[in-house]
């Protein structure tokens, strides 16, 4: 791959704001150093170019500037991606999205939406709302992350329990293909014509292409919600509860569970109404007709009580729903007041494997001499804990990896996966193996290389690291705390 | 060693099959070289191996249902039976998942789940011939479509043998899982052309209360169409809206009328009670006459109304196109085969667009010209519709007179590309799926 | 997460000014779309997450004070959104204040910008007296036809820098010679206790009437309300411009004027001086001799709508038949996190139809002098308010602030709309008074018809 040199580069400057025109390129030293992370700070790479396109055309004629030039790209929306998915692990362009943030049509009759890649996940379920419609996948960072972004991890949600992920509601795509073709995978149709292109696209983390149209489904609001917080004296309990509600044949719209770090953290926070003495709660909502709610919801409290609740109510308002889920979606950030940094695990186990997994979590990172607090999607089995540490200790910094990577080995020997919905990126590239076979790997490279035969299009992610002599930009890069310990490397 | 003397040595001679044995498994008036049915994954992953060697093509094969879809293969090859792989491998009721290798048959899955009161909601037709795997690879649906999605909503996990004889897994087998490209939407209706599906886990869940269906008779097709936009727009919670024009109708069994709609409900009782009251004055405004409560036995045969209409269909399409239009194409359609003095009969799950149109065959002697000029027609409708269609079932002579499938434009070009990666040799199903896949 | 691996990690200072508060962000971008610049540019730079990136990196020396930081960080509204959606408690306020100090220690401009701020920040703000003569010098201006001369003459687009953005907001200034507020107006009704209020500087001499409103408001709910003198400009001017020494010594002049007197609170209806003067805290917490007494002075200052709403409005109340949206000041809402008070004291208004404003808790562009350091940005912000109000179909908005009235009216009347900028005491005012909704509205200029030039001209060489 081409290394750019000091003088190529005001040279591909110019070309590239011919293209998007002079406020669409970015190349200052402080501001590509504001891109070089992503929701993730374990990861920092440094771009050459940020380049802000405003039409699939001009994505497309970037993209086509970057072949020529054989350097590599790679999209970004809002940055709140946990994985370091959307950084320029080998320099290049990073093509920011965030100008094509348009709802471009919205089809009531067909229950359709068509947005651009760059529009805040919640401004759809806003823009629809007043029609009585919202769009159900609900990331946690929905108030700010984008929709091409939940495209690339194909994201998930409290409510994906229910409702399922990103893929489930999206039905066709515009795509600039890594060499700058643009085609339609999928349409505004629920069965795709051949492959569900549109399917596979969804999750591929940014190394098929960029999408810079999203056709999605939107729901109609449901008659009547429902929330239940229920409170445990033991952790062990709320596990059992989540099992107990599944075994009475119920399938709430969520089943969260957040443990008394969380809690405690979150009520710092927001004061949002958990009680901060819980060992765990779960924050169960039951949506759909308001017919026979009730006798759902009698159910859930039994299931409940019968696991060893010790307090079990509903919100009683609107309001208090809505507190109780602020405090729900901005526990991770919250964890910035308890701790100067914070890793958060992302690992998925069968929903019967909760007690234990939780159990030999909360072992491994004691083994580590570190705290954790746990918030996850526990109706899902989609575990995270977030490993609390401060950078500034020493040697933390790799115990917290370490155990990490303990984690998601007892997720994947559970017969679980070490990716719910944060997508593996750069963090979880080498725990690949942990889940696939060498022949399984080999195959996905190879779908790989049908979309991205020259590889320039979001390189180094996914898959495990191999070594390259690829230099980054001018902004000297300092090699993070655990790649000179030799825990993890960067290509 | 000859390939027939290979694969009896991979297979034990009893599950080759050759010579008479073959006819059931002529391929659009083409006799495979050969059928084979392999006991295990291995075993599969050998004899793919093999025929990749030898160069002759596979076909996989389950139940047979939707073996008539498609281009008419060059060459019908080795035919791979995958009925021996039906064990039920795995479910665990409190994860809501299985695990079941392809050859299951849809039917006898769904009674070992019940048993433990779950289900795996997605009912395509022919339910106790079709596979598990074949209804992957087919992506073949229901009514209850409606509500729970196809199979893309719900498989998790997948496994195959790709066209180089290796065994390779996608997904896993928790609900929740982003860890590698999604392997399971690549599988899902790819018609064997890219692996050979020989294990599936799925999502599953817990069986309803209750379940109900009712029929809404409407004197005019335009008529069910607004009511499906009405009953779209409304709070109701239906598990299925399936639009039938008469011929269609008459083939359930019907009360005649020129279009009924079949409603379900699922959920604990109250639900469907009030549902079932709620839907009389949601279709009334549109002219829809009182639902009456249809026979549960009817469920499993709405899919197929419109194929079934005909002793001697002429041919068969499946459109797909935006649902708010779904009344209109099959009017549109209906009155193209009249102009062209045919008959036709049309059924759809109109709330996701998904519409399948049977033409009745007239005399003995059939003429490829105007049916598939009809066929033209719908197709031309669908995309009018916002959609596409192909044939989905047609004599040889007009699956010659217009392309099978729909054009997949720039899209098929990549389909082409993610062939060639996976199967360079073109071993697995060639010549029969989209763009000459 | 901290980039530092030192052993014994030194707080992180920007010339002094701690700005150790970045080690709470945790990068994880909630902030970001709560950001009008970034929602505006789409670039990060320009975001909360973004600029603290820059903030630390400065402070550990990672990077210089470059054009394109300077840029960047003085591209902030300083609107403090990005703190409400915080979930990690990142005090940015402090931190951004920061970054302006050491902006204007490192870049104090020419002499021509030097000599702005000084008659700014030096001259008028610190010296009532001062800003009362130059106010009495732009009536002039106002009512020779001077100004209607430059407007019409195109002479303002010769004005240089950000002189036309300044120019177009000037408000027409009341005449001289209305009575300043009295130092003590009683309790009207049975006595409930005694409040002090903050007359301020510009605000007394520009919206005096505002004041006086207030007085009322609060008299006619059992309040003695006394105007202690010698108060003056609270400094939050001279904080958010990066004036950090100047904030210091106002702060401590506004707690000596105030300090004697006994009250149950300083009532103060300028929200960026309210949200200012409960930081006095925090901003003096350092100076051993007045941290303890800034502290108590903190604790007892209220916003207007804050302290009404406390108790239910006293009767009798009369209707005001009108349909208004409320616009959030940005110092109220983020800076004091108060949200439901003043909407709980317009639902109190018989006849009164309140009707939501989307992105009312958006900061409408004024954000202190940023209107007209910033003018293009502004300019863009408002229009953006400017399109939901006129979306909401009242026929007035009410907000608590004189930045936001100023900017918010210029705008609707650049836009040719009569819809009319009211502060919330102005309409309590209203429905105390005997006529009631029938009162003439107060205060209020008719909207020019000399065409206003459009507000992002002369940005460019800004």
């Amino acid at each position: 791959m081409a290394t750019l040199t000091a003088g190529r580069k005001p040279v591909l400057r110019r070309e590239l704001e011919a293209l998007v025109g002079a406020d669409g390129v970015l190349s200052e030293p402080d501001e590509l150093l504001v891109y070089e992370s992503d929701g993730l700070t374990l990861f920092r790479a440094l771009a050459d170019f940020i380049v802000f396109p405003t039409s699939v055309e001009q994505v497309s004629a970037v993209v086509r500037l970057a072949n020529r030039e054989a350097i590599p790209f790679v999209a970004r929306g809002a940055g709140t991606g946990l994985a370091g998915g959307c950084l320029p692990a080998e320099g290049g362009l990073v093509i920011s999205l965030m100008r094509m943030n348009r709802v471009l049509e919205v089809d009531y009759d067909n229950q359709i939406a068509v947005v651009e890649p760059g529009l805040v996940n919640l401004h759809l379920s806003q823009a629809v709302g007043p029609r009585g419609f919202y769009y159900a996948p609900d990331p946690s960072s929905q108030q700010a992350c984008t929709i091409g972004g939940n495209i690339a991890t194909n994201s998930g949600g409290p409510h994906t329990l229910k409702y399922g992920v990103t893929v489930n509601h999206v039905l066709g795509l515009e795509v600039v293909l890594p060499d700058g073709e643009i085609v339609w995978l999928g349409g505004r149709t629920r069965d795709a014509l051949g492959y569900d292109l549109a399917g596979v696209f969804v999750g591929s983390e940014g190394t098929f292409g960029i999408a810079t149209k999203i056709v999605v489904r939107i729901l109609r609001k449901p008659q009547a919600v429902k929330t239940v917080l229920a409170v445990f004296d033991r952790i062990e309990q709320a596990s059992a509860a989540v099992s107990a509600i599944i075994a009475r044949g119920l399938v709430p719209a969520a089943v969260e569970m957040i443990d008394q770090l969380t809690i405690q953290a979150v009520e710092d926070a927001f004061g949002c109404g958990y009680p901060r003495d819980a060992a765990a709660a779960l924050l169960i909502e039951l949506d759909g007709l308001a017919v026979a709610m009730e006798t759902q919801a009698e159910r859930i409290v039994a299931a409940c009580r019968d696991a060893g609740a010790r307090e079990v109510r509903t919100a009683a308002s609107e309001a208090e729903r809505q507190l109780l889920w602020k405090g729900r979606k901005s526990a991770f950030g919250a964890y910035g007041r308890v701790s100067p940094a914070y890793m958060v695990m992302d690992g998925v186990i069968p929903r019967t494997k909760l007690p234990y997994v939780l159990g030999r979590v909360n072992e491994i990172v004691a083994a580590h001499g570190l705290r954790v607090g746990n918030v996850f999607h526990a109706g899902d089995g989609n575990l995270h804990p977030n490993i609390l540490y401060d950078p500034r200790k020493p040697g933390e910094e790799a115990r917290v990896v370490d155990a990490g990577a303990q984690i998601m080995k007892v997720c994947a020997e559970v017969g679980g996966s070490i990716s719910g919905e944060h997508g593996i990126g750069l963090e979880k590239a080498d725990f690949m193996p942990f889940i696939f076979t060498a022949a399984d790997l080999a195959f996905m490279q190879r779908l790989k290389d049908a979309f991205n035969p020259r590889g320039l299009c979001n390189p180094g992610k996914v898959f495990p690291t191999r070594k390259s002599c690829v230099e980054t930009g001018p902004v000297a890069y300092r090699p993070h705390a655990i790649e000179t310990q030799g825990l993890a490397q960067r290509f | 060693m000859p390939l027939l003397d290979k694969l009896r040595a991979i297979v034990g001679p009893a599950h080759v099959l050759a010579g008479t044995e073959l006819s059931p498994y002529v391929i659009e008036g083409r006799t495979p070289e050969a059928a084979v049915r392999p006991g295990s994954v291995d075993e599969v992953a050998a004899v793919i191996a093999q025929a990749a060697e030898a160069g002759v093509p596979v076909v996989p094969w389950g139940g047979g249902s939707a073996v008539g879809v498609g281009v008419p293969p060059a060459r019908a090859g080795l035919v791979l039976l995958l009925t021996r792989l039906s064990a039920l491998v795995e479910h665990e009721p409190g994860d809501l998942t299985a695990t079941a290798q392809a050859g299951v048959t849809v039917a006898a899955l769904q009674a070992a789940l019940r048993a433990r009161g779950q289900w795996l909601s997605l009912d395509p037709p022919d339910a106790a011939r079709a596979t598990l795997g074949g209804v992957l690879a087919a992506n073949a649906s229901g009514p209850r479509r409606h509500l729970y999605g196809t199979a893309r909503d719900l498989l998790i996990g997948v496994t195959v043998v790709t066209a180089d004889g290796a065994v390779v897994h996608g997904g896993g087998k928790v609900v929740k899982n982003v860890a590698g490209y999604d392997l399971p939407k690549l599988f899902i209706g790819s018609y064997g052309t890219l692996g050979v599906i020989v294990e599936a886990t799925v999502k599953l869940r817990p069986v309803p209360d209750e379940e109900r269906l009712v029929a809404v008779r409407f004197e005019r097709l335009e008529d069910a169409g607004a009511a499906v936009r009405a009953l779209l727009a409304s709070d109701l919670i239906p598990n299925a809206v399936d639009l039938m024009d008469a011929p269609a109708g008459a083939a359930l069994g019907l009360p005649p009328a020129p279009a009924t709609l079949a409603v379900g409900f699922d959920g604990l009782g109250e639900q469907v009670d009030w549902q079932v009251a709620a839907l009389a004055s949601v279709v009334a405004p549109c002219g829809g006459a009182k639902p009456a409560p249809l026979p549960p036995a009817l469920w499993e045969r709405l899919a197929a109304a419109a194929r079934d209409a005909f002793d001697a269909p002429a041919a068969m399409m499946t459109l797909s196109v935006l649902p708010g239009v779904v009344a209109d194409t099959m009017e549109q359609g209906a009155e193209a085969a009249r102009q062209r003095g045919l008959a036709s009969a049309w059924c759809a799950h109109a709330g996701v667009g998904h519409v399948t149109a049977t033409l009745r065959a007239e005399g003995e002697r059939q003429d490829a010209a105007p049916i598939a000029a009809v066929l033209e027609d719908w197709r031309a409708a669908a995309h009018a519709g916002g959609g596409h269609a192909s044939v989905t079932w047609a004599p040889l002579p007009v699956k010659s007179a217009l392309p099978v499938w729909d054009d997949a434009g720039a899209a098929g070009r990549l389909m082409q590309r993610i062939k060639a990666q996976l199967d360079p040799n073109n071993v697995l199903n060639p010549g029969r799926f989209v763009g000459g896949i | 997460m901290a980039h530092a691996t030192s052993e014994t990690p030194a707080p992180l200072t920007l010339h002094g000014l701690s700005v150790e508060g970045v080690n709470q962000c945790v990068h994880c971008g909630l902030c970001l779309a709560s950001c009008p610049t970034f929602s505006e540019l789409g670039t990060e730079m320009d975001s909360p997450r973004g600029r603290i990136v820059l903030i630390r990196s400065l402070a550990e020396g990672r990077i210089g004070l470059s054009d394109s930081t300077v840029q960047h960080l003085s591209l902030c509204l300083d609107c403090r959104a990005c703190e409400t959606v915080c979930p990690a408690g990142v005090p940015y306020g402090r931190l951004i204040e920061a970054a302006k100090a050491e902006i204007e220690r490192q870049r104090p401009g020419g002499p021509v910008r030097r000599a702005f701020r000084w008659i700014n920040f030096d001259l008028l703000l610190r010296h009532p007296r001062m800003l009362r003569l130059a106010a009495a010098g732009l009536r002039l201006y106002q009512a020779s036809g001077l100004q209607a001369l430059v407007r019409t003459s195109g002479l303002i687009r010769a004005l240089p820098g950000t002189l036309p953005a300044w120019e177009a907001l000037l408000p027409p200034l009341p005449a001289a010679g209305r009575a300043p507020l009295p130092a003590l107006t009683p309790a009207a009704g049975a006595r409930r206790g005694r409040v002090a209020m903050l007359t301020g500087c510009v605000q007394s001499v520009v919206f005096g009437a505002h004041n006086r409103a207030t007085a009322r408001v609060l008299a006619r709910n059992g309040w003695d309300v006394v105007a202690p003198a010698g108060q003056g400009c609270c400094g939050a001017l001279n904080a958010h411009g990066g004036d950090h020494a100047r904030a210091l010594e106002m702060a401590r002049r506004t707690i000596e004027a105030f300090e004697g007197e006994r009250v149950a609170a300083i009532v103060v209806n300028t929200s960026g001086c309210g949200a200012h003067m409960k930081a006095y805290g925090t901003l003096l917490a350092e100076d051993p001799a007045w941290a303890e007494r800034a502290r108590r002075f903190a604790a007892t200052v209220r916003d207007v709508a804050e302290f009404l709403a406390g108790a239910a409005l006293r009767g009798p109340l009369q209707p005001v038949p009108m349909t208004v949206t409320y616009h959030d000041p940005c110092h109220v809402v983020h800076g004091q996190k108060i949200r439901t008070a003043p909407r709980a004291l317009l639902a109190q208004i018989p006849g009164l139809r309140v009707v939501d404003l989307p992105e009312s808790d958006w900061c409408c562009g004024s954000a202190g002098i940023y209107n007209l350091t910033q003018p293009e940005m502004a300019g863009r912000l408002l229009r953006r308010k400017v399109r939901h109000v006129l979306g909401t179909g009242a026929s007035a908005v009410v907000t608590a602030n004189p930045g936001c009235i100023l900017q918010i009216q210029q705008g609707l009347h650049e836009a040719g709309s009569p819809v009319r900028v009211l502060h919330i005491v102005e309409i309590l005012d209203r429905a105390y008074s005997s006529e009631g909704g029938c009162a003439p509205l107060p205060n209020l200029p008719p909207p020019s018809a000399a065409a206003k030039p459009p507000l992002e001209r002369g940005n460019s060489n800004a």
